[in-house]
């Protein structure tokens, strides 16, 4: 497991995402943790919470955490690279709509 | 479970968020060659799934992602809970939702065309 700052884990999911392609599915988990050891699992009000990601293919395997007042930017990044990435899937069903010529 | 409306999918995974936003996660799979893309909500007892291939739901799963972003960043406190003290990361606090999605709305009407 790789643990990255967020600016570097979006540009490795980015790759991550190219060498995957032709080979198999990629993963993208999101957890909130509050960074505290497992046993200390309290409510606790001043925790700081940040939100983990991980994304793995295949064997690599790559995580980042980003805090509250980074996800806004991390997230905007993230939906640019889900967009750009995610271009398998089917434009809409154009059934009746005859949107056919361009 | 595979839910196929993604209203009910959404609504039910964000309560489950909500139940225990420390046990449960989002998990994001896309298989390019397939086509496919998943969304599976757990907490380790519960498993909520959503299945699609259709680009459209891109959206939707951005909508997902947001939300969860805002929940691990803000806690439930944002959702409807309150909690006694605020947290000192909140800074924009009052004009945090109307932004983005208006960005987003922005952003997918460009995408349209």
């Amino acid at each position: 497991m790789v643990e990255l700052d967020p600016d570097r884990f979006l540009n490795e999911l980015g790759k991550l995402f190219d060498t995957r392609k032709a080979l198999g599915p990629v993963r993208i988990t999101m957890k909130r943790s509050n960074m505290k050891p497992r046993k200390s699992r309290f409510p606790q009000t001043d925790a700081e919470y940040k939100c983990l990601i991980r994304a793995t293919a295949g064997n690599k395997k790559i995580s980042t955490a980003v805090s509250a007042s980074q996800h806004k930017r991390f997230q905007s990044s993230y939906d640019t690279i889900l967009k750009a990435q995610l271009d398998a899937l089917k434009k809409r069903e154009k059934t009746k709509s005859k949107s056919g010529k361009k | 479970m595979f839910i196929e409306e993604w209203d009910a999918f959404y609504q039910q995974a964000e309560a489950l968020f909500l139940a225990d936003p420390l046990k449960t996660r989002l998990v994001l799979k896309y298989a390019h060659s397939k086509a496919k893309l998943t969304l599976k909500v757990t907490d380790d007892r519960t498993v909520l799934q959503y299945r699609t291939d259709q680009l459209s739901d891109l959206r939707k799963v951005e909508q997902l992602n947001n939300r969860f972003f805002h929940l691990t960043a803000n806690g439930a406190e944002a959702a409807d809970e309150e909690m006694p003290q605020a947290e000192p990361a909140t800074t924009q606090s009052p004009s945090r939702a109307q932004p983005s999605s208006s960005q987003k709305s922005k952003k997918a009407r460009r995408t349209k065309g």
